[in-house]
């Protein structure tokens, strides 16, 4: 009996503790204040263009070379790479020896409305990667591209002078005419690129909100549900808050490369059909030198398996690939706690199997 | 290893995840319907007409006080835009120009 009444007084004592903390977190998910502080990495702008900026993320010793260069899509903002502390993906890779560094698109106004698919592979990579490259003291590079980011940076690494040691493509897709739901307004010609852009010449960010919130608008339902579930995890609420924050806050699209995407990648499908040209030359997988590893989600409804998965066939040499399938969504299977189990483990072993230790490791 | 099962839901988030799905299912799949992408082409070309329809209106009458409209504002900022991205590209080529 005294043990069922020990029992009893601890159940009632976390409960009273986890009403006040549901209400202090309560209070702070309405009010929006508390919120966690993202992409808090320190980091160093060490080339800028226009709205692009190239960031080097700050490390005591660096163990592996070549550098890893992030390459960000241009719908989203780059510090989903670099949530929050302890579920930060460019946390992880500096923690295990890598000198990261990150290709922010930044925001484009009316200025960047002209800015085409070569303004971003043929002008801004390659100019940031000469900064990387007198930065670090490294020729080569490991280009790790997100989405279109990923897309960005097989473009890139096709080209005849490309010094691309590893090539990492998360949820980037190839072929275009299988990325359903995301493009079905516009394959078939019933929506017009310039029906979509707005008085600044881009395609603004809540009309991407909304067509990322269409692919599946009812599980705001269960994502607010958990949260109510789990209102007197602290951690559990930043986490939320972050991915909430994150999933708002998309970036206009610039008109010219958006009619490119769609009247090339989308409705023509030139890089599945090998007739995507750019800046006079035809681009061809078949070039990449790299190692390449393409890392895809399963459960992914932005950029399905079928979009993903010819890079697995179609770039580099077949002797130098990887394909790696993991559990979770377009973002969950390399942010939060899934990744930094499993998909972010595989990818640094991946990256250190093919990246040259440095004895002693260099001070920075 | 022994992995910590994870924690058993209580009922009332059990449910609420179930008609989440009842309903989600149906409704992801009529926005993925060819009806629904006709409806939103049809609802997009009324709302950038009526907005058009909305900016005339009132150009009209913002111009008769002799003040500017929305679309006044608009142009300038297009030309200027205009005008930055031709000076970026003067400076690109120059920059080119030294390279060489």
């Amino acid at each position: 009996m005294p043990a069922l009444n020990t029992d009893l007084a601890a159940r009632l004592s976390r409960e009273l503790e986890r009403s006040v903390l549901r209400a202090k977190n309560g209070i702070r998910v309405v009010s929006g204040s508390g919120k966690p502080r993202l992409g808090a990495t320190p980091k160093d702008v060490v080339w800028q263009r226009d709205r692009a900026e190239l960031w080097r993320y700050r490390a005591s010793a660096v163990r592996y070379q070549p550098p890893v260069l992030f390459v960000h899509s241009l719908v989203s903002r780059s510090y989903i790479m670099d949530l929050r502390p302890g579920s930060s993906t460019v946390e992880f890779l500096l923690d295990r020896g890598f000198d990261v560094s990150m290709l922010d698109w930044g925001v484009p106004d009316e200025r960047d409305a002209d800015n085409t698919i070569e303004t971003y592979v043929d002008e801004y990579l390659p100019a940031a990667l000469a900064a990387l490259q007198s930065e670090t003291g490294c020729d080569e590079v490991t280009l790790v591209g997100y989405c279109l980011g990923g897309t960005f940076a097989t473009l890139y690494a096709a080209g005849e002078e490309s010094h691309v040691r590893n090539l990492v493509l998360l949820a980037s897709p190839l072929d275009y005419s299988e990325m359903g739901a995301m493009v079905a307004a516009v394959l078939d010609g019933r929506l017009d690129p310039d029906e979509i852009v707005d008085e600044t010449g881009n395609v603004p960010a809540d009309l991407l909100y909304a067509a990322f919130f269409m692919q599946a608008p009812t599980t705001e339902i269960a994502r607010y549900a958990m949260l109510l579930e789990n209102l007197w995890n602290d951690e559990f609420v930043d986490a939320w808050q972050a991915m909430a924050q994150w999933s708002r806050e998309q970036v206009p699209f610039p008109g010219a490369a958006m009619r490119q995407v769609v009247e090339e990648l989308v409705r023509r499908n030139t890089l599945m059909t090998g007739t995507m040209r750019l800046k006079g030359r035809t681009v061809d997988f078949t070039n990449v030198r790299a190692n390449v590893l393409n890392a895809m989600a399963e459960r992914d409804n932005v950029v399905p398996l079928a979009a993903a998965e010819p890079a697995s066939r179609l770039v580099g040499d077949p002797d130098r690939r990887d394909e790696l399938r993991l559990s979770g969504g377009h973002v969950t299977f390399f942010a939060g706690r899934y990744a930094r189990a499993h998909t972010l483990p595989t990818l640094a072993s991946w990256l250190v199997a093919r990246s040259d230790e440095l004895d002693p490791a260099k001070e920075r | 290893m022994n992995a910590t099962p994870p924690p058993k839901q209580p009922l009332w988030l059990q449910l609420i995840l179930r008609f989440e799905r009842a309903i989600g299912v149906p409704v992801e799949s009529a926005v993925r319907s060819d009806k629904y992408f006709d409806l939103v082409a049809h609802a997009n070309r009324t709302r950038a007409r009526l907005a058009e329809l909305t900016e005339g209106l009132t150009q009209e009458w913002l111009h008769v006080f002799n003040l500017p409209a929305g679309s006044d504002v608009r142009r300038l900022r297009e030309q200027l835009a205009r005008v930055e991205r031709q000076l970026g590209e003067l400076a690109k080529d120059l920059e080119r120009g030294r390279d060489e």
